[in-house]
């Protein structure tokens, strides 16, 4: 799979307001790897991640504690055989690259929470969803995977859903950004 | 709005988790009858109070849990993975 060159479900290219509140990005193309392991394979133990939690490992994948013994690792774009390959296979383990399965977006902003909170019922204070939580959840009444990642200098959220709901949640919260500065292009519009 | 305690994930809002229904203890195919299959399948107590059920965490860590609900009030006071 990680030879066949990638296709975004999203046509758009990143958007942002012009006083830098809030910016959106397709970011589908990075290496998404999913494994399932019982904590006490090789595998589980070399992730180290509990449920909910994440980390960033030297090589700078992300690892994600997305579900109880399941994980989702997040490179760069075209990592998929380095990625399989650094993961011990012993026991009952799948591991399963599902880059072209997945869409994914980026969120980043001071105003990534009002946006959020307009399409998305979870409780995103520092309290519940501190920088590295993983938790999914319905965001645009579409089930996603979602994990805090701030960068550098401000709060910022990596939003992945199923493939082919990719184009609408992606017009879906740029519909929500729209409020707080964005400039939705035409071709985004859903109503 | 109902919050459902998940083993897993914490409170969460119902809409979030589906209801799969009172646990039934399943009968022993080698020696259950037609009538007690019967019932295993199609009769449940429904009462209006305190009922153990099932419930699907399809939000979230998507694992099927146990909790005590009251069907009258919606109190619930304990969670345990299935």
């Amino acid at each position: 799979m990680s030879e066949l060159e990638f296709v975004s479900p999203v046509a758009s290219g990143p958007l942002s307001a012009a006083g830098g509140g809030i910016s959106l990005e397709d970011v589908s193309d990075r290496t998404k790897v999913l494994v399932r392991a019982g904590r006490d394979t090789a595998a589980g133990t070399h992730l180290k991640v509990t449920y909910g939690r994440s980390r960033r490992r030297r090589d700078g994948a992300l690892i994600c504690g997305s579900r109880p013994d399941e994980w989702t690792l997040l490179a760069d774009p075209g990592q998929g055989t380095e990625l399989l390959a650094s993961l011990p296979d012993e026991g009952f383990v799948s591991v399963v690259d599902i880059t072209h399965g997945r869409a994914m977006f980026r969120l980043s902003g001071l105003d990534t929470v009002g946006v959020l909170a307009k399409v998305c019922n979870i409780d995103l204070t520092d309290d519940m969803t501190p920088d590295g939580a993983v938790f999914s959840g319905s965001v645009a009444k579409v089930t996603c995977d979602l994990v805090r990642n701030d960068l550098a200098d401000r709060r910022s959220y990596l939003v992945s859903c199923e493939r082919s709901f990719g184009a609408y949640l992606f017009a879906a919260i740029a519909d929500a950004c729209s409020e707080f500065g964005i400039d939705v292009p035409a071709d985004l519009t859903i109503h | 709005m109902i919050v459902v305690p998940c083993p897993n994930c914490g409170p969460r809002n119902s809409s979030d988790l589906r209801n799969a229904g009172e646990v039934a203890p399943r009968p022993d195919p080698e020696t259950a009858s037609l009538t007690e299959w019967r019932s295993y399948l199609y009769l449940r107590e429904n009462p209006a109070g305190w009922v153990t059920e099932t419930w699907y965490c399809r939000s979230g860590c998507r694992r099927y849990f146990t909790i005590e609900r009251n069907t009258a009030t919606n109190e619930i006071r304990e969670s345990e993975n299935s």
